[in-house]
């Protein structure tokens, strides 16, 4: 176990290095940031100066090595925006983007998995076109709408929940049910489908055969069984989410990490574009060793591989 | 049972309180500040937040006048020397009075500190020295008579606290003399503020004061809306009739310092938006798209009222605004026969490029300003691109034949010297003037206008310019200012400026 964590682990900063080599190069190439930073009235001389005072006029390489210089210090810059270090920035706005994620995550798996094992249990029936129905509304609607008419439903309308901003848990409800639909309905899906194929399987009829009930065939066997890939499938969910709600931030002005990038993304501002993308790639990396270790506790097969 | 599960919820909120405590005034602005150091960003909402904690060393009030902020009077002693009297028993938030020095200091630093965004409208300074306790002296390297409204860029720090403690850490709990003194915030988010008792220009109405950053708009007049916030400032114009149509809340508009215009290339006898010799070479031409752009039913229809016509490439709040110069009246009529006059009975056809992502509905105000162009003949493509395209690709570059731009300055002398004349690389003149729009009469008037220092004479002067450029050359056709709208919940009493700064000091309870 110790070496398979020391192993995956070197894999990791491997992986972080190359994301931070990949993204300084391509940032290099999309511009130059004094331009974007310096206000129409100021004179080519004060922009020029502007640059150096950045650090933008050295050769690329030379902006490379100390960029990795820093970076094995801990140190990822300082934002030519804001002015201040460029990961202590992202850091302050991570917990935001966890707290919305991760409540969105809990709603998709509280509510889409038993809808998914209900509508797999009911197949074909009136139910379980309902569900497939929905899930297909949850899938295909965009955020930004989906937000909005909440908004105006639940906000301006009924005067029940606020409509932006973080603050106490209240304030957590609109953003999280919003950013959760799509994974809601993807979960319900893939938990009925898979659900179904375990159902058909050999070791399932056998069991029936032997005389179990029908529950404990259902929750003990084949259950079991279905949501092993599933594991994978809200691991790499938690991911997709993590990137994909910017949308969601941006509607509810929700202080997260994301809506910091995308306004940064606009500035070529690239300190914190590359401290997110690091901030990111562990994150990553950490959600697959997670992902591979739990997977050792609900599948035997990998555990004695 | 649905309304017994509404009623839970009514219940449940009432309890935690949705609505914001009601004596804490919060604004909802689209951005928030992006640091609170006052000199790193020349951007308006950044220095809206700011300008809470930090007093300016001089100020435009609402009509574009320069009046007093920490100077209290100025004079100029020779042509590059400035003497500015400086406000007594003020003192700094951390009880600390402030100086001649700390004055000085905040000049020199906006002036001469590389990371300062002001170095901009501050780039004929030489020198800022505290002669004595009341007085500071300020040296240029040229005549400027607009000193004074330079210091507009210049907020007053304590020079001792930020050599003490380090510019990113005064930048994190920022000291200074305003109206407000900083509690909490976090970048780009919100700012909490607590009423300066102790403030010079008296204690403001408001004891608790919140800034927020909303940046969608459908939520920010939501939030409004639903009384979560006081104030919603920068409402699209899709979203103005929703106010309109609210009795919890009113607009209130000022024609903003923006202006949306036309620029022709009136230059070039082959030119790229084109496969014709360039008819735009002749006036009568120019003169007949004026015409034929019905600016009124643009401002009803796309900006939803949210825009003013232009009468002229200044705004009314601009210095050398000329009151009594009126846009070319909508006629259609005029516009075909002048067209005919030019020798083009049949019209032709010309590109239009606009970029599409950076002002309030440009694509809507290209295709509108197409189809009415065509209804006198002139065949227009309209090119609308994203920003990333329009800028680099069409307009910087002068690959265009007539491109719809966006243009605001506080600072007349500067929309002189970058859009009206000649290009000068070397000198740096013209340097957003898309097509090297050149009348080298023009250029004499500026270069004399932007020495007189009598600020009567100065803005007769810069109108006199805008005038006879727009009258005689219309290398350039204003087409509106976009209006600065701020949604205010009722029962509070606050009224839009043109420059698009919004202060908690400017709203007061309505009686």
């Amino acid at each position: 176990m110790t070496t398979f964590l020391l192993r995956r682990t070197a894999q990791a900063l491997f992986t972080v290095w190359v994301v931070a080599t990949l993204v300084f190069a391509l940032l290099h190439v999309a511009g130059d940031p004094a331009q974007i930073l310096a206000p129409p009235d100021m004179n080519q001389i004060q922009v020029a100066e502007l640059r150096e005072a950045l650090g933008l006029d050295e050769p690329i390489w030379v902006q490379y090595g100390v960029f990795l210089g820093n970076l094995l210090q801990g140190d990822l810059g300082i934002s030519y925006y804001n002015g201040r270090p460029a990961l202590e920035l992202v850091l302050e706005r991570l917990p935001a983007t966890f707290e919305l994620v991760l409540s969105a995550l809990a709603i998709a798996l509280v509510v889409g998995v038993p809808l998914g094992i209900l509508a797999a249990l009911s197949a074909g029936s009136r139910l379980d076109r309902a569900l497939r129905f929905i899930s297909v509304i949850g899938i295909s609607a965009p955020t930004f709408w989906i937000g909005i008419m909440l908004i105006l439903v639940f906000s301006v309308e009924w005067g029940l929940l606020p409509s932006s901003g973080r603050g106490g848990p209240i304030n957590l409800v609109l953003p999280a049910v919003t950013l959760s639909l799509f994974s809601l309905a993807f979960f319900l899906r893939i938990v009925r489908s898979s659900f179904l194929e375990v159902l058909t399987q050999d070791f399932v009829r056998t069991a029936r055969a032997k005389g179990l009930p029908r529950g404990v065939v259902n929750v003990k066997h084949a259950l079991r069984n279905a949501l092993i890939p599933f594991v994978t499938i809200a691991g790499l969910q938690f991911g997709q989410l993590l990137t994909s709600s910017v949308v969601t931030e941006t509607i509810f002005a929700w202080p997260g990490m994301n809506r910091l990038v995308l306004q940064a993304m606009y500035r070529l501002d690239y300190p914190i574009i590359l401290a997110f993308a690091i901030v990111v790639a562990v994150t990553f990396a950490t959600i697959n060793l997670v992902v591979d270790v739990v997977y050792g506790f609900v599948d035997p097969r990998v555990r004695h591989a | 049972m649905f309304r017994r599960f509404a009623g839970l919820l009514v219940a449940a909120t009432l309890t935690l309180g949705l609505v914001h405590a009601q004596d804490e005034l919060v604004i909802a602005f689209q951005g928030g500040a992006a640091t609170l150091d006052p000199m790193m960003r020349n951007e308006t909402t950044t220095i809206s937040w700011q300008r809470h904690i930090f007093d300016n060393v001089t100020a435009f009030d609402r009509d574009g006048n320069v009046v007093p902020g920490i100077a209290t009077s100025w004079e100029n002693v020779d042509p590059t020397t400035w003497h500015f009297e400086i406000r007594q028993g003020v003192t700094f938030h951390d009880g600390t009075p402030m100086t001649a020095e700390d004055v000085a200091f905040s000049i020199d630093r906006a002036a001469t500190h590389p990371m300062s965004e002001m170095r901009g409208g501050l780039s004929t300074y030489e020198a800022a020295t505290a002669l004595d306790v009341d007085t500071v002296e300020v040296t240029t390297t040229a005549p400027d008579p607009l000193m004074p409204a330079n210091l507009d860029y210049v907020r007053v720090v304590p020079q001792a606290l930020i050599e003490e403690v380090g510019e990113e850490a005064f930048a994190e709990n920022p000291v200074g003399t305003g109206p407000y003194v900083f509690q909490d915030w976090l970048a780009e988010d919100y700012l909490e503020l607590d009423a300066n008792p102790d403030y010079w220009g008296g204690t403001p109405a408001y004891e608790d004061v919140r800034l927020t950053a909303i940046p969608n708009g459908a939520t920010r007049v939501a939030a409004l809306l639903s009384g979560e916030v006081d104030m919603a400032v920068t409402v699209l114009p899709q979203d103005v009739p929703r106010v309109e149509a609210s009795s919890d809340a009113y607009v209130s508009q000022e024609p903003g310092l923006r202006v949306i215009y036309l620029a022709l290339d009136d230059v070039r006898e082959d030119t790229p938006g084109m496969s014709e010799p360039n008819p735009f070479l002749d006036v009568r031409v120019r003169q007949a798209v004026f015409h034929a752009i019905d600016m009124d039913t643009i401002a009803d229809r796309i900006m939803s009222g949210a825009s003013t016509p232009a009468s002229q490439f200044l705004a009314p709040f601009n210095e050398g605004y000329v009151e009594d110069l009126e846009r070319p009246a909508y006629d259609p009529e005029r516009a075909r026969d002048l067209l005919a006059e030019a020798g083009y009975e049949d019209g032709f056809t010309v590109r239009l490029d606009a970029p599409n992502d950076r002002y309030l509905n440009d694509a809507l105000i290209a295709q509108a300003v197409g189809g009415q162009l065509g209804e006198v003949g002139i065949d227009v493509e309209v090119n609308a691109v994203p920003r990333a395209v329009f800028f680099p690709e069409h307009f910087n570059n002068g690959n265009s034949t007539m491109a719809i731009s966006g243009w605001a300055s506080n600072n007349t002398g500067a929309t002189l010297n970058g859009i009206f004349h000649c290009w000068d690389e070397e000198a740096g003149l013209g340097r957003f003037n898309p097509f090297w729009y050149c009348n080298e009469e023009i250029d004499a008037m500026i270069a004399d206008a932007i020495t007189i220092f009598d600020a009567e004479e100065r803005a007769a002067a810069f109108g006199a310019i805008i005038e006879k450029s727009q009258t005689e050359d219309v290398a350039y056709v204003p087409l509106h200012y976009q209006n600065q709208v701020v949604a205010v919940a009722e029962g509070l009493a606050f009224q839009a400026r043109g420059d698009g700064y919004v202060f908690a000091t400017d709203v007061t309870p309505a009686d």
